[in-house]
Order: structure tokens, then C-alpha cells, then sequence
């Protein structure tokens, strides 16, 4: 049992980390949050039986990490669009071609009146 | 026997109205009264899983004037543009367009580009009303960094538009004629395939969005034959109860969480 709850408790810990790292990071929380729980319900499990507390402290080191990163990058991170010069030379380049498209196709006068 | 004949004279008159009546009405919704021609409407597209947002791109619906020697066309221009963020992980550079005449919104022709993440792909469409075909042309990128291309002429229903005509011509819509439960079915063409787009009426809802507070038609959105979109009710989109029909919020039902797009700004309109 104790072991068990320490397995799910580094694959949430670990997944929270990795998580926080990308783009996603706050979805980071709900891994966060779970290896959390996880962690005291293990440190409540070893209590009564005297074992290392070594892993449940790895599990709440790893969980803390990847919670003060998630909030960080959340309230520092401002959204805002790379470059876009690109898809802008995109944009004139489609809109010169298309004039020249439009030039060839019938199109409709009744449309237009 | 006269009284019969009097009777069927009038039973034929009265569907005869009726028939000029709804003729009158395509007509009259076939009219451009919503979208203006330097509009500009900016987006934020996000995912939503359990309430932790997450920012993904910026997409913007602009409209423009374009001149050809012989007329004047309205441009319908979409674009979608990841946050800086996510650049390096999955960069999106998606253009569509689309050339329309900008009194009845008919599609002339339709491009798309779009660049996901290493993909790419071009599409064309140029509409040839008269004879109900499209012709189109596709350009794909291989992996070895060369192109290739596959022309075709498509037979489509006199009623068939592209998606970004689609889109406005459904804020073009008078749905403060149509009553609750109401729904109307769109022909769309992508990809070379036929589509069929039910919009559905379902009621009148007041929400908050980053342009202040306005009463919105809620519409729920579903596609026939294809799987992209799930669930009966499930993806919606708000469309301003004004003279305008601007779309402030969509929500999209995606199998882990949800899709969403929220206005962030709007200018240029026309009413």
C-alpha cells in the first residue's frame, strides 16, 4: 500500500514538473495538487511505521518546484504574438495574386449593382 | 360550382403569395446589412481544461476593399497566430480568405495557407457560378522541403460557399426573425468535400465579454457528415444582438476539455 502511494505520488510529482515546463504549464496544477495529497496521505502511512522519509520529501521537493514555476510563469508571462512579418509578406503576396485571378473570373454584375 | 372554383382561385392565390412572400425574405436576407468593410475583430483562442485557462493563439476576422480593374470586391481575411510562447513547440501560421462580392457575400475565390507546426498546405477555390464548378487547386509540402501540386474541377450545389464566406454569412443572417429552435443547414466546401453546417437558433443569453456587456443569439453549430465537431449542443458560438451579429465567444467540445475564443477587440463596424 505504502509503496504504491509513493509510485503514484513521484509519476504525479514528475508530471507536474514536466508539465510546468512547457507552454501548458497550468495544467501543472492538477499533478501539483494531486502528488500533494498524495504526499501527506505517504507521510501519514510511514508514520506509524518508522521508515525513510527520504521519497515523500523527493515527492514534495519535485511537487514544489513545479508548483512555484507554474505560478511564476502565470503571473509573469504576458500573451502576446511572435513575429509576424512573415505571415504579413504571406498576406500581401496572396492578396497580389488573387487580384490577378480575380481579373480572369466572370463575375456576376447583378452582384454589383 | 362557382363557389368551388371561387374556393380554389383563392386557395391557389393564397400559396401563390405565400411564394412570393418567402421569395421576398431569401431576398432580403441576401443582403449585406451586417459586415462592414474595414472591420477588424481580434480573438483569443484558448484551452480549457477544468477551468485552468490556457492561451494559444490570436485569431483575427478582417474585412477589406479590393479592386480589380472591371469591380469592387470585399475581402474576408481570417487569421490564426500562436503566442510567442508556444512558437517553438507548435508554431501556427494559418491564412484564410476569401473574395466576395460585398452586396450578396457570393465567394469568388478562396484561399487558404496554412503553416502548423511544420505542416503546409495550400488550397484555392475559384467559383464558377454559372456552371456550378469549383475550380481547385492544392499544393502540399513533402518532407524533403519540395512541393507538389493536384488540380481538379468539383461539381457543387448552387448553394455551396467556402468556410470563411460561411462564417459571415451567417452573421449576416436575420435571426431576430427566427424564432427559438430554429435551424437552418449550410452547404461548406473543404478539402474538395462537401459539407453540411446546421445552425441552430437555441436562445437569447446576456454575457460579459472584453467589449462590455451585450445580449447575445446563442447558436449551437454541428457538422453532418464528419467528426471534427462532437455532441449535439455542445459547440456554440455568441453572436451580438445588434444590427452587427458580432461573434464575442465560441466554445468547442473537444475530448480532454474544451476549445474556447473570446473577443478581445473590435473595430470598423458598420452599424
Amino acid at each position: 500500500m505504502k509503496k504504491l502511494v509513493i509510485v503514484l505520488g513521484f509519476i504525479s510529482a514528475i508530471l507536474a514538473v514536466i508539465l510546468a515546463v512547457t507552454p501548458l504549464s497550468k495544467i501543472a496544477y492538477i499533478p501539483g495538487v494531486m502528488a500533494l495529497i498524495i504526499g501527506i496521505l505517504a507521510m501519514y502511512l510511514t508514520k506509524e511505521k518508522q521508515n525513510s522519509k527520504k521519497s515523500i520529501q523527493l515527492i514534495f521537493l519535485l511537487t514544489i518546484i513545479a508548483l512555484t514555476l507554474t505560478t511564476y510563469k502565470t503571473i509573469f508571462n504576458t500573451v502576446e504574438v511572435g513575429d509576424t512579418e512573415e505571415l504579413q509578406e504571406k498576406e500581401n503576396e496572396s492578396q497580389e495574386e488573387a487580384i490577378e485571378e480575380l481579373e480572369g473570373l466572370e463575375i456576376d454584375e447583378a452582384d454589383f449593382e | 360550382m362557382f363557389n368551388t372554383t371561387l374556393l380554389n382561385k383563392t386557395k391557389h392565390m393564397r400559396h401563390f403569395l405565400l411564394l412570393i412572400s418567402l421569395l421576398v425574405t431569401t431576398i432580403t436576407s441576401a443582403q449585406n446589412t451586417s459586415i462592414g468593410t474595414n472591420e477588424k475583430l481580434t480573438f483569443s483562442a484558448s484551452y480549457n481544461m477544468s477551468g485552468l485557462l490556457t492561451e494559444l493563439a490570436e485569431v483575427t476576422m478582417e474585412t477589406s476593399e479590393v479592386k480589380t480593374s472591371t469591380s469592387t470586391l470585399l475581402k474576408l481575411k481570417c487569421t490564426a497566430v500562436t503566442y510567442s510562447k508556444w512558437d517553438s513547440f507548435f508554431k501556427i501560421r494559418d491564412l484564410y480568405e476569401s473574395y466576395v462580392s460585398p452586396k450578396s457575400l457570393t465567394p469568388y475565390l478562396y484561399k487558404r495557407d496554412i503553416y502548423e507546426g511544420g505542416y503546409e498546405k495550400f488550397m484555392q477555390y475559384k467559383f464558377k457560378h454559372k456552371t456550378k464548378t469549383v475550380e481547385s487547386i492544392k499544393r502540399k509540402k513533402r518532407r524533403d522541403g519540395t512541393t507538389w501540386e493536384e488540380k481538379k474541377k468539383l461539381t457543387i450545389g448552387s448553394s455551396t460557399k467556402d468556410i470563411v464566406t460561411t462564417i459571415y454569412t451567417i452573421r449576416n443572417l436575420d435571426i431576430y426573425k427566427a424564432s427559438l429552435g430554429d435551424s437552418q443547414v449550410f452547404k461548406i466546401i473543404f478539402d474538395n468535400e462537401e459539407y453540411l453546417i446546421n445552425i441552430k437558433y437555441l436562445n437569447k443569453e446576456t454575457i460579459n465579454t472584453n467589449i462590455g456587456k451585450k445580449e447575445c443569439y446563442k447558436l449551437a453549430i454541428s457538422i453532418n457528415n464528419s467528426t471534427v465537431l462532437k455532441g449535439s449542443n455542445d459547440n456554440l458560438l455568441w453572436l451580438t444582438a445588434d444590427a452587427n451579429k458580432i461573434p464575442v465567444y465560441a466554445k468547442f467540445k473537444i475530448p480532454v476539455g474544451n476549445g474556447e475564443l473570446k473577443i478581445k477587440s473590435a473595430t470598423g463596424l458598420k452599424n
